[in-house]
């Protein structure tokens, strides 16, 4: 270390006195030589003699001392440096390459970081774990909790900080200046304590906040308190009226990600009208709510599991009405961490992977690169290596070089990166509320440091170990040997290159396929010209009063068809291919066939229901398949009607006809309803998702409001929007007007994620592509010219051209039909790893497999082109007369 | 310049360099000279080695180096054996003696 210092700080000192010290030693001998009565010069000589090569002499004193490490490295770098500058073509080629490759990595991994790995920015947020109910046995992965089951779990369990509660609900809140919907997120009083999150101004709420009878307070979100309240500092104390009280501000949040979602606002459980009613806390099965926790100091995920399993089951005993044994009632808790990321988790990593694919190409290729300009340096290396250079001086050099190299693509890469964030953001906020902290920071940078030195030293490897023997090429005057190893290496890379971009594009062409297949699927309906918008009535002023909704319900319809260019008009519960009903999936409402009575302990089977009104199955298009449709007859008064689709026809009267039959729901057991129509399924839920036992029920019938508006126009359906949001305001101006938007839309959007992936799967695998053709083309274009000689002799005895042409496109063809057959092992292995990405396409679809074989042995036989071209530049005279 | 030349055991060097310099500070060319001339002109130390094993051994810090005039005014780097150096020379010594004698003993018998 001293002497690393030394070399730093004193380095021409030190070189002075081994300078000094040399030329002391030689003055002595020659005096000695003198002395013994040698003439001058002959002294001279004979002391430089004993003294022998000086530099090599000063080389072998410097390198005795550890410090010079440093100097070596410095001029190893220059000597790189002096290489690129000498090869331009070469180094930006390289360079390029390797800003791509690494530039994908960064931006990928910023991704997978941001999202999957950063930690929560919440105290201690490893320790905060969401608890999900389950019915294992009824396919139902995550019920949420009643009011019961939350006070169920708090008094019963021993692991957990306090169980918080959280659910959203849309209100209105109003001031001076007008109304405005806002997404309101209900938790408990301890809930930001829980979490660990201060307050930017005010305060969060404290317990008293949530007992019965508390003032109404809110507590701002800040992107809320930023766009909507014009960040307003002396917001706290300001007074808003919501569900017909006056709401206090107390406190800002910070600038946080909120999870699991975002909302404007936060109130506490009490002032919620749901949450509150002593109805809907008396129901067990009134389920609304997500629960958090904080694991205990010092107590594990399993501990707490293992505790939580235990009065699970206790609930369990203690209820079987609620949880009958079939059910397979259970309680598992999971990181939040992982919960939050658990959907992006698969396509992120698939992603990085096409990434990693990438840039292993790129470092082929640049090896490759090395590799031919070592050919042609071959000379300058053995008289290197005869004037005593060490072999390890040698590699060392090349690592330099190779590292020089991938360290310019990586600071290029960096810089190419963000160029791709706003897409990427965009693309991960439909995996996760995390979106927003995907951005550069030290841990990304770091991590394309590690994989720009890594590939420098892959890349740089290859070319090192192949030229092990470097004096040998000096004494043959050609090196052949080591020339014949580096070819070989050279094909080796071009197989492996052939084979991991075989992977990557079958990859992408899986992919690709499963994206068609998704866009031809019939939703069931007609998605074009349909527009929808969300209506939420003001209700505070509507729950006193429900029987006012029916009218506010005709009030809008009328209005909204006479509308010119809407040629019919539906209010319904939940729109088909609507972002929200994706996200949440169908829902599962207990029903009970008459006729068919459940023996002791057996599940009731399950439907999603929709409401709807008679006009809905027309305007959207949906087919009446046997039965009829719901008419103006079916109201309030008239018996109860429903209409099913088609699979819940099939699956629950296979042999029978569904027409006629009775059903009730497990909330009005004896509310029978009569089912008078079937009609064709829809994906309501998602393209990609099999149509469920669906129920539809008339709104009239129902009571209460559907929310969703779903227009049918004659022209642009985007350009009636303007005129229905005046509509709705001259009904009711309070009434909140959100989720506008196109079904086609709508239908695009939920496509939208594969396709994401999908074409940056594609990017990857085309870059792969070109990288692995410029790579065949480069390795036979270089074996043409050292083979010139061979060549030209051959046709100078008579051998036709095209079959020296045959020669070189055979070999080329070789390397790539090698390449091909491991590729196709390696897609094999590899691709079911995107198995559940892919939508009606086979991990090993036999289509894309031979279609990507083919399509390579095309692209590669192009790459042959290049090459063979140039034999028929090989003059036969020139290459004999050389010989 | 005598015939009689000895290669040197690898290792062995470092152990003539610090005795000669056990008897006294010494500079680069001295030490050869007195190799020379106590081995009886047997055993000849290639610059090419002394030096960088002057290095060397600096750099373990065995011995350090410091510029003194020496005869008639002259600078030249001197260098010294350090405490460790004398350890060094003494466990050096000791292996040598052990070896030396060893292989004596199996030359001797035959």
């Amino acid at each position: 270390m001293k002497s690393i210092l030394r070399f730093l700080f004193r380095r021409h000192a030190v070189e002075r006195e081994l300078e000094a010290e040399l030329h002391d030693h030689l003055d002595r001998q020659i005096e000695l030589n003198l002395a013994r009565g040698m003439k001058p010069e002959e002294a001279r000589r004979q002391a430089l003699l004993s003294v022998g090569p000086v530099e090599a002499l000063k080389d072998a004193c410097r390198d005795a001392r550890r410090g010079n490490v440093v100097d070596t490295i410095l001029q190893d770098v220059r000597y790189g440096l002096r290489l690129l500058r000498r090869n331009p073509g070469f180094s930006l080629a390289a360079i390029f390459m390797l800003a791509l490759g690494i530039g994908a990595n960064t931006a990928i991994f910023s991704l997978v970081y941001g999202v999957l790995i950063r930690p929560l920015p919440y105290q201690n947020g490893g320790q905060l774990i969401v608890l999900h109910q389950q019915n294992t046995k009824a396919a139902a992965p995550d019920l949420r909790f009643s009011v019961k089951e939350l006070t169920d779990y708090r008094e019963q369990s021993h692991t957990l900080e306090g169980i918080v509660e959280h659910h959203t609900m849309v209100f209105l809140m109003s001031d001076s200046l007008g109304a405005e919907r806002v997404q309101t997120a209900v938790v408990s009083g301890n809930f930001f304590d829980v979490l660990g999150v201060k307050p930017l101004l005010g305060r969060t709420f404290v317990d008293a906040d949530d007992r019965p009878g508390a003032a109404p307070v809110i507590v701002l979100s800040y992107p809320y308190w930023r766009e909507h309240r014009g960040g307003d500092p002396a917001i706290v104390g300001k007074i808003f009226e919501m569900n017909g009280k006056p709401h206090t501000v107390i406190g800002v949040l910070p600038p946080i990600p909120q999870y699991p979602s975002e909302s404007d606002l936060y109130v506490t459980t009490v002032q919620c009208p749901t949450r509150s009613s002593e109805r809907f806390k008396a129901n067990r099965k009134g389920r609304m709510m997500v629960g958090f926790a904080r694991l205990k100091p010092g107590v594990t995920l399993e501990q707490a599991q293992a505790d939580l399993s235990v009065v699970a089951s206790q609930i369990g005993q203690a209820h079987p009405d609620v949880y009958p044994p079939a059910s397979g009632y259970a309680m598992k808790l999971v990181g939040l961490r992982d919960d939050l990321t658990q959907r992006a988790r698969i396509t992120f990593f698939v992603l990085l992977a096409g990434a990693g694919l990438v840039l292993l190409i790129a470092c082929a290729n640049v090896a490759n690169l090395m590799l031919a300009r070592l050919l042609r340096m071959e000379r300058e290396m053995a008289v290197r290596a005869a004037l005593g250079a060490s072999r390890l001086r040698l590699l060392r050099q090349l690592l330099t070089e190779s590292i020089l190299i991938s360290m310019a693509g990586g600071l290029v890469g960096v810089g190419l990166a963000p160029l791709t964030f706003s897409i990427l953001v965009k693309f991960a906020a439909r995996y996760s509320t995390r979106a927003p902290e995907v951005h550069m920071d030290a841990p990304v940078l770091c991590f394309t440091l590690l994989i720009a030195v890594a590939t420098g030293v892959l890349f740089g490897l290859a070319p090192a170990f192949s030229s092990q023997h470097a004096g040998e090429s000096l004494k043959q005057s050609g090196g052949r040997n080591s020339s014949a190893r580096r070819q070989t290496l050279r094909h080796a890379l071009v197989v492996g290159q052939v084979a991991v971009s075989l992977t990557l594009v079958i990859g992408a062409g899986l992919m690709m396929r499963s994206l068609l297949k998704l866009s031809q699927v019939d939703p069931g309906f007609r998605t074009d010209h349909l527009l929808t918008l969300r209506l939420t009535p003001n209700f505070a002023r509507y729950n006193t009063k429900p029987e006012l909704l029916p009218q506010l319900t005709d009030n809008l319809m009328r209005k909204i068809r006479a509308i010119g260019g809407v040629s019919s008009a539906t209010m319904v519960s939940n729109v088909p291919l609507s972002p929200s009903g994706i996200a949440s999936g169908p829902g599962a409402v207990d029903f009970n066939i008459a006729g068919r009575p459940l023996s002791q302990g057996q599940l009731a089977p399950q439907v999603d229901t929709t409401t709807a009104d008679e006009n809905y199955f027309t305007t959207i298009g949906q087919p009446l398949v046997s039965g009829r449709l719901f008419s103006e007859h079916d109201g309030a008064s008239a018996p109860p009607v429903a209409v099913i689709n088609q699979t819940m026809a099939r699956h629950r009267w296979p042999t029978e006809n569904p027409i006629g039959q009775r059903v009730a729901f497990g909330f009005q057991p004896d509310a029978w309803i009569e089912i008078v129509g079937v009609v064709g399924d829809t994906r309501e839920y998602g393209l990609a998702n099999q149509a469920k036992d669906e129920i539809y029920l008339p709104v009239a019938q129902r009571g209460g409001f559907s929310s969703s508006l779903i227009v049918r126009t004659a022209s642009d359906p985007a350009a009636t929007a303007t005129a229905i949001r005046e509509s709705v305001r001259q009904v009711d101006p309070l009434i909140g007007i959100d989720q506008v938007g196109t079904l086609e839309h709508f239908e695009e959007e939920s496509m939208a994620p594969p396709r994401v992936t999908t074409t940056l799967l594609a990017i990857f695998a085309a870059l792969a592509l070109l990288m692995s053709v410029s790579g065949i083309a480069s390795v036979l274009t270089l074996s043409v010219t050292q083979r010139s000689r061979e060549l030209g002799i051959r046709m100078a005895l008579g051998a036709a051209r095209w079959s020296v042409v045959a020669t070189v496109v055979r070999q080329g063809l070789g390397l790539v039909s090698i390449g091909i057959v491991f590729g196709l092992g390696g897609a094999v292995l590899l691709t079911s790893l995107l198995s559940t990405l892919l939508f009606g396409v086979s991990p090993t679809d036999a289509i894309t497999f031979a279609g990507v074989a083919a399509l390579f042995l095309i692209v590669g036989a192009a790459a042959c082109f290049v090459p063979a071209r140039q034999v028929t530049s090989i003059d036969p005279l020139t290459a004999l007369r050389e010989e | 310049m005598p015939k009689a030349k000895s290669d040197l055991l690898q290792g062995t060097l470092d152990l003539l360099i610090l005795k000669i310099l056990d008897l006294e500070p010494m500079h680069g060319w001295g030490i050869s000279q007195r190799i020379l001339l106590i081995s009886g002109s047997v055993l000849q130390v290639n610059q090419g080695s002394l030096y960088p094993a002057l290095h060397r051994l600096e750099e373990h810090g065995w011995i350090t180096a410091k510029w003194k005039a020496s005869e008639n005014n002259r600078q030249a780097k001197y260098y010294e054996l350090t405490r460790r150096g004398r350890n060094q020379l003494i466990e050096e010594r000791d292996n040598w003696l052990r070896l030396s004698a060893a292989v004596g003993r199996i030359v001797g018998t035959a």
